[in-house]
């Protein structure tokens, strides 16, 4: 009834993509708090960031992250409901229909940040 | 102590093992919805409004950080995020490192680097003092 159906697929993606934003996390902190050591070697990163390969790992974050966010948002919908775990199936769905409108014009707008260029 | 699953509010009061799993259990979910907001509207405010890709630089992050309610929001995102996210990363460890020793190793390491960035993060976002050139 569970394994290898919808709730166990939520589950492991939720996990993947929480496992990955804390790495992220970690490194972005680590990378912003960086310019503590002042504009010229803060500006050098930002630089050396503007690979296409940074900008395109930042899209993918972001797609994680908007998973996470709203499988989230379902999670405490299961917890605190009385009809959540019923309707767990029917909520990953309507998790999904979330994530294309919200995503959609998201991933436009950030793709058109990194390959069309500066405002 | 041992983090456990659970699906239903009673049932993690039944499953807790001690009072502080059960607030781990609530506070994933508290600062999960608090977490939603903060978030989008970091992603919303950094990476869609400006271009995050090419625009970004020292001044004008310095402009942003200088102001007491985004010192405040970043630091409340830090905070949420690092407890949310390295406890999340408890549950894991718990779940997939059977060995009891590889655990703790595994666990200090985690927590030590943990903490080192939240300091660093928490430096550097209290230093930002920008005066901008008229």
């Amino acid at each position: 009834m569970y394994r290898g159906r919808e709730g166990q697929w939520a589950f492991y993606l939720h996990r993947i993509s929480g496992i990955a934003i804390i790495l992220f996390l970690a490194l972005h902190v680590t990378e912003i708090s960086s310019s503590m050591f002042g504009p010229k070697w803060f500006n050098a990163l930002l630089k050396f960031e503007e690979n296409p390969i940074f900008g395109l790992g930042l899209v993918g974050v972001a797609a994680l992250v908007l998973y996470h966010a709203l499988n989230g948002l379902r999670i405490i919908l299961m917890d605190f409901t009385s009809w959540g775990v019923k309707l767990q199936r029917q909520l990953w769905y309507a998790v999904w229909v979330v994530y294309v409108i919200l995503g959609f014009p998201m991933l436009f707008i950030m793709l058109k940040h990194v390959f069309v260029g500066g405002a | 102590m041992m983090a456990f699953r659970a699906r239903r509010l009673e049932e993690a009061k039944r499953l807790s093992t001690s009072n502080l799993e059960l607030l781990w259990w609530v506070f994933m979910r508290v600062s999960g919805v608090l977490l939603v907001f903060l978030v989008l509207g970091h992603l919303y405010t950094r990476a869609v409004l400006l271009n995050f890709h090419h625009d970004l630089t020292y001044d004008v992050v310095a402009r942003n950080m200088s102001t007491v309610t985004w010192k405040f929001y970043n630091w409340l995102l830090l905070f949420l995020s690092i407890l949310h996210g390295t406890n999340g990363l408890r549950y894991s460890i718990d779940d997939y490192l059977p060995s009891p020793r590889a655990r703790v190793w595994v666990k200090v390491i985690v927590y030590t680097l943990v903490f080192l960035v939240t300091v660093f993060g928490t430096l550097s976002l209290w230093a930002w003092n920008y005066t901008p050139v008229r």
